[in-house]
């Protein structure tokens, strides 16, 4: 009897240690799913005027959170040009606590496919979307509400078999 | 004149007291915030120890909300809402997270219960 239970005390535990492989503690999720987009005035990179959420679409929209000084997002933005293609989806950036002069070089090297990106040179609107690892993508319905945050670089695979159905889906609810 | 004179220094005196001692109050609310609050990139570190320039940030932040008069628990509120639970080194009990608060005493009280009976048993 008591071999039995230690048998089944000893399975518990390495059934927790299996599902502890799993766990990813980097991916945390994200208690602004279902929450409207925080307020705030930001620069627009490369142009006079601000950004609020006023100015973003009526639409689904990306918001994606990148950085000149960030080596991930180079890989994230071939995606990133490529899908805008689709004209499926409608991509506004965030430029995360970066200097100017090096965003918009980064934008010239590897190519623009934002409609407009937000200059958030201090990172305040950063931390009201608790960013704390660039690149990071949050999912935006046309009531601004975030619908989902995407952690680390999109792929094709996430893009097309993730984010593209979610997108869908909130356009069915319409 | 002269009582004019030690009004003033005594009003210096009170004035600048009081507020070094909210300096003080507010430095020691400072270190303990920031010793609580985990650093969401270096995760087994709190901002205290952290240089991540988030850490900075969120260092800074707390600072200014100290000074704009809010309290603990606004602040870690505050985080909470944008970082989840997971910035709180001492998180609140939840349903969810039952299993972090109870389960060391849950594990503790079945290895007892094992070793009684293998015990007596004998």
């Amino acid at each position: 009897m008591s071999n039995k239970l230690s048998l089944l005390a000893f399975t518990i535990f390495i059934l927790l240690l299996y599902v502890g492989l799993d766990n990813n503690s980097r991916l945390v999720h994200s208690p602004l799913i279902d929450k409207k987009l925080p307020e705030f005035n930001l620069p627009i990179l490369q142009s006079e005027s601000q950004a609020k959420i006023s100015t973003f679409p009526d639409d689904t929209f990306l918001l994606n959170v990148w950085a000149s000084w960030c080596i991930e997002c180079i890989r994230e933005h071939q995606v990133l040009n490529l899908v805008v293609n689709d004209e499926k989806v409608r991509l506004i950036g965030i430029n995360y606590k970066d200097s100017e002069a090096d965003a918009v070089g980064w934008l010239n090297i590897y190519g623009n496919p934002y409609e407009y990106n937000i200059f958030d040179k201090d990172g305040e609107l950063g931390i009201d979307l608790g960013v704390y690892g660039v690149p990071e993508t949050f999912l935006v319905d046309k009531n601004k509400v975030i619908r989902a945050k995407y952690i680390g670089v999109i792929s094709e695979d996430i893009y097309y078999n993730e984010i593209l159905p979610t997108i869908e889906k909130i356009k069915d609810d319409y | 004149m002269i009582t004019k004179r030690y009004l003033i220094l005594f009003l210096f005196f009170t004035l600048s007291s009081n507020s070094y001692g909210d300096n003080i109050k507010n430095e020691k609310l400072y270190n303990k915030i920031i010793t609580e609050l985990r650093c969401m990139v270096c995760q087994n570190q709190n901002i205290a120890e952290s240089e991540a320039p988030l850490a900075v940030d969120l260092r800074n932040k707390v600072k200014t909300m100290i000074t704009n008069g809010h309290d603990e628990r606004y602040i870690k509120q505050y985080m909470a809402d944008r970082y989840s639970d997971f910035i709180l080194y001492d998180p609140p009990f939840r349903i969810q997270n039952l299993l972090l608060w109870i389960g060391p005493f849950l594990f503790l009280l079945i290895l007892t219960m094992l070793l009684f009976r293998k015990n007596l048993s004998k």
